[in-house]
């Protein structure tokens, strides 16, 4: 018996959450990526940069998360954490983003639709993130595509 | 020569991007991406409850491999160069797999005074399937 996804949730806005980029994370994330590119991880490369000091590697506002709504997010959709793939995600990156900056998230479902794959019946929930700077210009927007094995 | 400047003018469509080989992907990995991501879906750790959830064990985050394709667009365009990175994870990432990550260029652009070029990218696992299949868009500076 497939489980059924609520559709309901189609154009439902998550409560806004502030972040602030910390200058050992972009470091710990670039290592754990294995990119030892230096204007991730040298300061002094970062201070001598146009930028003026380092910056985060393109996919790091995947660490922009609103930890403790996840698992009611699933709740909510009528799923749970064991059956979710990553179908798709993009990076819409307007400027690049440095330590000590804060931005606000805004989260939305865009969509959410079913497929029968090889593997069988999924759903996919496509959700769009937009990320503004303190002066409210648009930094980022993240598109996502969560897959749902049904 | 790693991180060598690409300038707008000198690139033409159909040129590749160095290749990038990463892996071996050891569990450590996973773990280490796990806490700097805060991407802690026990999926990618536990292979009892990957094999549980139908997944026949542990396989790497897509976010991880995607990471991996971002390095090889900015190894070649530059860090902060990155304007526009879409992609769809085609395939799962196991431990032991190596990653190889490409791209090409499909066309060349001028807006508003800078360069951009879109590349389709790709990364492939050591039989040759594709695991990540998508497109960026750099801007590269002008010469001179």
């Amino acid at each position: 018996m497939p489980i059924q996804i609520n559709k309901g949730m189609i154009g439902k806005e998550s409560p806004p959450f502030v972040v602030t980029v910390e200058r050992g994370k972009i470091k710990e994330f670039a290592r754990a990526i294995g990119d030892d590119n230096p204007a991730y991880l040298d300061d002094r490369v970062g201070q001598a940069s146009e930028w003026g000091d380092i910056i985060a590697p393109p996919t790091f506002m995947t660490t922009f998360r609103d930890g403790a709504d996840s698992a009611a997010f699933l709740r909510e959709l009528g799923t749970d954490i064991s059956r979710l793939l990553h179908g798709e995600q993009e990076f819409e990156l307007h400027r690049p983003i440095r330590p000590g900056e804060t931005f606000v998230c805004r989260s939305r479902v865009v969509d959410i639709y079913e497929k029968t794959g090889r593997s069988g019946p999924m759903a996919f929930v496509a959700r769009e993130t937009a990320v503004t700077d303190r002066a409210n210009e648009i930094v980022a927007v993240i598109r996502h595509i969560t897959v749902i094995r049904l | 020569m790693k991180y060598a400047k690409v300038y707008f003018d000198d690139v033409k469509v159909g040129d590749e991007l160095p290749p990038l080989v990463k892996g071996p992907i050891q569990q450590i990995q996973l773990t280490r991406y796990a806490g700097a991501s805060g991407d802690f879906n026990p999926i990618h750790q536990d292979d009892e409850f990957a094999r549980a959830a139908g997944m026949g064990g542990v396989f790497a985050h897509g976010m991880l491999s995607m990471g991996f394709v971002a390095q090889a667009v900015t190894d070649w365009a530059g860090a902060g160069a990155v304007r526009k990175l879409g992609v769809r994870f085609a395939g799962l990432v196991r431990l032991k797999d190596t990653v190889t990550c490409r791209g090409r260029v499909l066309a060349t652009s001028r807006h508003a005074g800078a360069g951009l070029v879109d590349l389709e990218i790709w990364a492939e696992n050591q039989r040759g399937e594709k695991v990540v299949t998508g497109k960026a868009t750099v801007a590269l500076p002008a010469r001179g």
